[in-house]
């Protein structure tokens, strides 16, 4: 009974590894020859002699490439450094001088001639410009293309600006002028030498413009996702339900509810899909105000202001060819980037397309930009708010100099303030102020502008920072400061206090007068909530403005309430911007 | 081991009823099945490793054994490139097809020697450079082996010098090639471009339609938006070790070290020099060199001797003039040794400027301004002098440093034009790690004036406190701003009271059941939710009156991408205990406020609800706790901006103090960016 046991056990366990010896080799002999056949992939094989091979290069030859007289820039054709003279620029920055109109003009060339009379930029007199502005109008008949221009040269330092496709254009013998037009096309732009500039409606806005037109920034479930630009300029919006390309006429098919929107209205809608044909880059601005996002199919004609703007943060440029693709892309896109893309759109719509002024101050800026070479605008100051048209790269070059860029740069303003007070006409020493300023933890430097008709007192009180005073103009001016892009307006009687002094070294300025009359922990507690909003301004004493009906005019009142709109200078934190 | 104790515990319950001789033969059959198992299993993981190593032995080959291809002297040569291709005309997008993970395939034809008729070599088979070029192509995410499936083709004729290649036989090589088909969709690396005595700016083989990655690019010759500009690597790069210097003010302030210069370029040089003294450095060739140093090792200025590149890191400014033909190897190591390069060669398309922000790390001066340099250089400030020498190492660790460097950067380029919605951004491309680490994108950066009121809609989570819901329901309901008020059911065994006892308030008011009783419940992005601005509020929350929310409202419309709340709490860092501590003390600091009342962005719904890192979210629920501080860091690390806390009070206390009134004082204390 025991052996027969043992034997069987025996038995048992070598029939089992007999099983298992059975079943696995053939799988192994098998595996080894299948899996050499499939070869996995392949790849670049590694070479036995790749440390032997010989450098692309002979040594020495990197260095000697046989010395060669400079090339002549081939005729014909420019670029900035051979065809506009920068160096007249040179003594007193970009001045821009534009011809006057001759005879009756039509309302765009107006328009911009009076924007650009109205820049900063410009001069009366066309010997002290640097660079010459000639308005084409589109409607001049192409045989009286050729005005007489004293100082013409060969267009040499001259910007043939036409915002309307104009036939003069085309026949005119611009030599080495720079060209800043409507959408160009690809093959004759000049890039860093030419002006890409929208293609406006006819009737677009002198000054300030509508605001970008989107309330909601997150797509609404019930939303378009695509509108579609129609040849007769109006949209046509496809549902998000679409089995086909809806831009190609060939397969016409069920695109789903269809809806068609007459020219001018602004669609309503995720993305726009823009077709690369040059006539639909007027739907490129109607789009960029709906803060719809322009899909540009292909585009055959340069982006607005390409040069310093980031096209890829605001729209996508699709292959016309891909649909199915290109719409599944827009489908699947995250809705953070979505998101994203809308906002940009919008921010680029209010910075530099809403007004005509806007339109030409950027290109102005474009070229001063050139001219000032290594303190142009770095990229970030042009992409992001509030845009390079208020961030000016005479205050600094550096976005960390900047109350707006301190999140993306991961830097924040400097940890001090100084302290400005302003002593009016009649004012006096405003001692006590001093010493309660003078106490607050943060603070570097008091600086006291002296107005008063009195002459300042012998000596000032001891205090822990350096105190200095500087002399008022003792002039009463009315001026407007725009507000780092919020939008308010001050009225102030005295604008000395607003001068960029120099002597001002910290990021953050603290405005009193003479009779405030703060407590130095307040001060204090100001100043952080500053550090925590240092684009805003940050103040003690409050009034509103509101638009008075009976009298039809702005009302302004000191009632303190729950709501205000501006806070007063007497006594607020705010940037050295 | 697992199954085994599983067999061993069940085993009482089983086998108590048989005999004991029955027992052992079962258990021993069982380990018998399971070591079989066990043994299977193993030999079917081992072939893996025993075959990899055997192929690796079999791919060893010698370059020097590739197959003979003899060229037929009548043999096709391709037209000569056509300068007015782009993307959209000459690049055929539906080789690429759909990909789901946005990425090109490139296919690398075998490596062949092509000999001509008389049996004389194209040329030299393959340079080390190129074949590392190929190594990092077939090393990376875009290679594939199946030529049916890839969208690009990169022959393995090497085209990296044209010094080295015979024009007209090589283009005969480039037609013979499989796919060739026009040239479309064929990518050709060139580096040093043209030859004796005019020296073209790019490839003079004939090339139809293939894409050119060319460095020496001139504006003439580059087709804008299909060919790519690369640099000429320099060998340097691999052969000498060159730590890296820190930014700041050097030596010298501008130094000219390239060897071959047009004696005009020198004159220009030596009034440099002459007019500016020590702070300007011009190199040459050494005259008499030591031996076994190479020449490319050694500079030398009258006759003091210099070791190049070491030099370079003595300099703020380094000179990058043209030679004969545009594209210097020496840029590269300027970038490396972070000194600013000047650049002095007009009509030059600089290296991936494409992508790359050159204004950031260079300054380009024409050639007829080259002697008012010193003046342009010195109107630069300082500080960002500093940000250019960083942004010129940054340049040569990301792009510049080795081939594969170059090839991928040059793929990555080719890429984003193909699939554009995936395209990396500006920012991927040039700021350095330290700026992508430190900064943060607000996914929200909402015009600064306020759009136009839509009022807001209010999310009540509740259980089952009905009594104390209906009166939350009617006071928030007399806020004028809001539009809408959504009540999320969290009780699946209760139902909602019918709507005959709701509260009627003059706007809609939704109820909408949860499928399981969940605090992330409140967070969920509902289709209900039309407004921007979302106010989540506890159904317990009966003291806020409307007027402190419809004020809390109007402060988030100011703060968009903010919190606004009411009740605030703190955190900070424990120094003795070196944890996290976590106080609802009323101070005057507050670092987060509870999402029990809180105005916030319906954005951060969709946030809290898809994008939540790590495995919070499941311990919010599975704790049925802290939803709140998830919330708040959400925030904070999303937007980089701290919470604001609104008062609860209606009045301010003290209506006769004159100094302090005003929503950012006495109403709103902001605290430092939130550290979570």
């Amino acid at each position: 009974m025991q052996s027969w046991r043992r034997k069987s056990l025996w038995l048992a366990l070598s029939a089992s590894w007999l099983l298992i010896l059975l079943r696995v080799f053939p799988v192994l002999r098998l595996a080894e020859p299948a899996r050499r056949q499939a070869g996995a992939p392949q790849g670049w094989p590694r070479w036995l002699d790749a440390e032997l091979l010989q450098s692309f290069s002979q040594p020495g030859e990197l260095l000697e490439d046989g010395p060669q007289p400079p090339q002549a820039p081939r005729g014909g054709s420019c670029y900035r450094g051979a065809c506009f003279d920068a160096s007249r620029c040179r003594g007193g920055g970009l001045k821009v001088f534009v011809y006057p109109a001759v005879g009756p003009i039509s309302e765009t060339p107006r328009k911009v001639l009076t924007s650009i009379e109205g820049s900063r930029y410009h001069t009366a007199s066309a010997a002290e410009a640097c660079l010459l502005i000639l308005v084409l109008s589109p409607d001049t008949p192409a045989g009286e293309c050729h005005p007489e221009l004293p100082q013409w040269d060969g267009g040499k330092n001259h910007l043939v600006l036409s915002l309307h496709p104009a036939p003069c254009l085309r026949i005119f013998q611009l030599g080495q002028a720079m060209v800043a037009e409507a959408s160009p096309t690809m093959d004759t732009f000049r890039p860093g030498f030419d002006v890409a500039l929208p293609l406006l409606p006819e009737a677009h806005p002198l000054r300030g413009g509508a605001l970008g037109q989107l309330q909601q920034h997150s797509p609404l479930p019930g939303v378009a996702l695509i509108a579609m630009a129609e040849e007769r300029g109006g949209w046509r919006t496809v549902g998000t339900n679409f089995s086909a390309c809806p831009w190609d006429g060939r397969c016409e098919q069920d695109h789903g509810p269809k809806q068609t929107h007459p020219r001018a209205t602004l669609p309503n809608a995720t993305f726009c899909l823009i077709p690369g044909r040059n006539p639909d880059a007027l739907h490129f601005l109607q789009a960029l105000q709906a803060g719809c996002i322009p899909v540009l199919l292909s585009p055959r004609w340069e982006l607005p202001f390409s040069e310093v703007i980031d096209w890829t943060k605001a729209a996508v440029v699709a292959d016309e060819r891909l649909p199915l693709q290109v719409l599944a892309a827009l489908q699947e896109m995250p809705l953070t980037r979505v998101l994203a893309l809308r906002q940009q759109a919008q921010f680029l719509w209010d910075a530099y397309f809403s007004s005509v002024e806007k339109v030409i101050h950027t290109t102005l800026e474009i070229i001063q930009d050139r001219v000032s070479g290594a303190s142009a605008h770095p990229s970030l100051l042009w992409n992001s708010p509030p845009g390079a048209l208020l961030a000016l790269s005479t205050f600094s070059t550096s976005p960390s100099d900047f109350p707006f860029y301190h999140l993306q740069q991961g830097s924040r303003p400097l940890g001090r303030f100084s302290a400005l007070i302003w002593v009016g006409a009649l004012g006096q020493p405003p001692l006590k102020l001093i010493q309660a300023v003078a106490g607050a933890q943060h603070c570097a430097q008091i600086l006291v502008l002296w107005s008063s008709k009195k002459p300042p007192p012998p000596r000032w009180p001891e205090t822990a920072v350096p105190l200095t005073v500087l002399d008022g103009h003792r002039k009463r001016t009315r001026f407007c400061v725009m507000r780092e892009g919020r939008g308010t307006t001050l009225l102030s009687q005295a604008s000395d206090r607003f001068l960029p002094y120099s002597a001002i070294s910290t990021d953050a300025i603290l405005s009193l007068d003479a009779h405030s009359s703060l407590s130095t922990s307040e001060v204090d507690f100001a100043f952080m909530v500053w550090q925590s909003f240092p684009e805003r301004m940050v103040g003690f004493l409050t009034w509103s403005h509101f638009w008075d009906e009976t009298q039809g005019g702005w009302g302004y009142t000191g009632e303190r309430a729950n709501e205000f709109s501006m806070v007063l200078t007497s006594a607020a934190f705010y940037h050295r911007l | 081991m697992c199954a085994s104790v599983k067999y061993n515990i069940r085993g009482p319950a089983l086998i108590p009823r048989m005999k004991t001789k029955h027992r052992i033969y079962y258990i021993t059959l069982f380990s018998i099945v399971l070591l079989g198992l066990i043994a299977t299993g193993m030999f079917q993981f081992w072939p893996h490793s025993i075959e990899s190593s055997g192929d690796w032995s079999v791919e060893k080959r010698s370059v020097r054994d590739v197959p003979l291809v003899r060229l037929p002297a009548d043999s096709p040569v391709p037209e000569r490139g056509d300068l007015s291709c782009r993307m959209h005309t000459c690049f055929d997008v539906y080789r690429c097809g759909f990909n789901p993970k946005n990425k090109i395939k490139v296919y690398i034809y075998p490596l062949k020697k092509y000999v001509g008729e008389a049996g004389v070599p194209v040329s030299s088979t393959i340079s080390r450079e190129y074949n590392e070029l190929l190594t990092a192509i077939s090393d990376s995410d875009y290679y594939t082996d199946d030529v049916t499936r890839a969208c690009l083709f990169v022959p393995s004729i090497d085209l990296l010098n044209q010094n080295s290649l015979r024009v007209k036989e090589t283009a005969q090589a480039l037609a013979q090639l499989s796919r060739w088909d026009r040239g479309t969709n064929h990518l050709l690396f060139n580096m040093l471009p043209g030859g004796p005595p005019d020296y073209n700016t790019a490839l003079d083989v004939p090339r139809d339609r293939a894409l050119l990655a060319g460095g020496g690019f001139s504006t003439w010759t580059y087709r804008q938006g299909y060919d790519v500009s690369i640099p000429v690597y320099s060998p340097l790069s691999a052969e000498v070790d060159l730590p890296e210097k820190g930014p700041g003010p050097r030596r010298y302030f501008l130094l000219s070290s390239q060897v071959a210069l047009h004696p005009e370029y020198r004159e220009d040089l030596a009034a440099l020099q002459a007019r500016h003294g020590e702070a300007v450095l011009v190199l040459d060739k050494c005259s008499n060199l030591s031996e076994g140093v190479p020449a490319a090792r050694r500079r030398c200025h009258q006759q003091q001797a210099f070791d190049y590149p070491q030099v370079l890191q003595e300099a703020t400014f380094c000179m990058v003039l043209r030679g004969a033909r545009l594209g210097q190897a020496v840029l590269s190591d300027v970038l490396r040794a972070g000194c600013v390069p000047v650049i002095i060669a007009d009509s030059y398309v600089l290296p991936f400027s494409e992508v790359l922000d050159w204004k950031r790390a260079s300054v380009v001066v024409p050639e007829e301004k080259m002697s008012d340099v010193y003046s342009i250089l010195q109107s630069i400030p300082r500080r960002q002098i500093e940000e250019m020498q960083r942004q010129a190492r940054w340049f040569w660790e990301a792009y510049f440093q080795s081939i594969k460097a170059i090839a991928l950067a040059t793929l990555q380029i080719i890429n984003d034009r193909i699939y554009p919605y995936a395209a990396i951004s500006y920012e991927d491309w040039n700021d350095p790690p330290a700026v992508k680490w430190g900064s943060v994108s607000n996914p929200l950066f909402l015009p600064l004036i306020p759009p136009q009121s839509q009022g807001f809609t209010a999310i009540v989570l509740t259980y089952d406190r009905v009594e104390s819901l209906f009166r939350v329901i009617t006071e928030v309901s007399k806020v004028p701003s809001l539009s809408k008020l959504l009540v999320v059911w969290n009780n699946q065994n209760k139902n909602p009271p019918e709507d005959s006892l709701w509260p009627k308030i003059r706007v809609p008011l939704k109820v909408v059941r949860t499928a399981e009783n969940k605090l992330s419940n409140r967070f969920f992005p509902y289709d209900e939710i039309e407004t921007e601005a979302v106010l989540a509020i506890d159904d317990d929350i009966i003291m806020l009156t409307s007027d402190e929310l419809q004020f809390g409202y109007e402060v988030w419309r100011e703060f968009p991408d903010r919190l606004v709340g009411y009740p605030g709490r703190l955190h900070l860092w424990d120094h003795e205990m070196n944890k996290w501590k976590y106080e609802s003390e009323w101070t005057n600091e507050v670092s987060m406020v509870l999402t029990g009342a809180a105005f916030y962005h319906k954005y951060f719904n969709y946030l809290y609800t898809y994008k939540m890192p790590g495995d919070i979210k499941n311990w919010v629920d599975a704790h049925m706790n802290c939803e709140d501080i998830a919330m708040n860091f959400l925030v904070a690390n999303v937007t980089g901006k701290a919470v604001i806390k609104v008062t609860p009070r209606k009045k301010f206390k003290c209506p006769e103090c004159t100094a302090i009134d005003g929503l950012s004082l006495d109403q709103t204390h902001m605290v430092e960016r939130s550290p979570a």
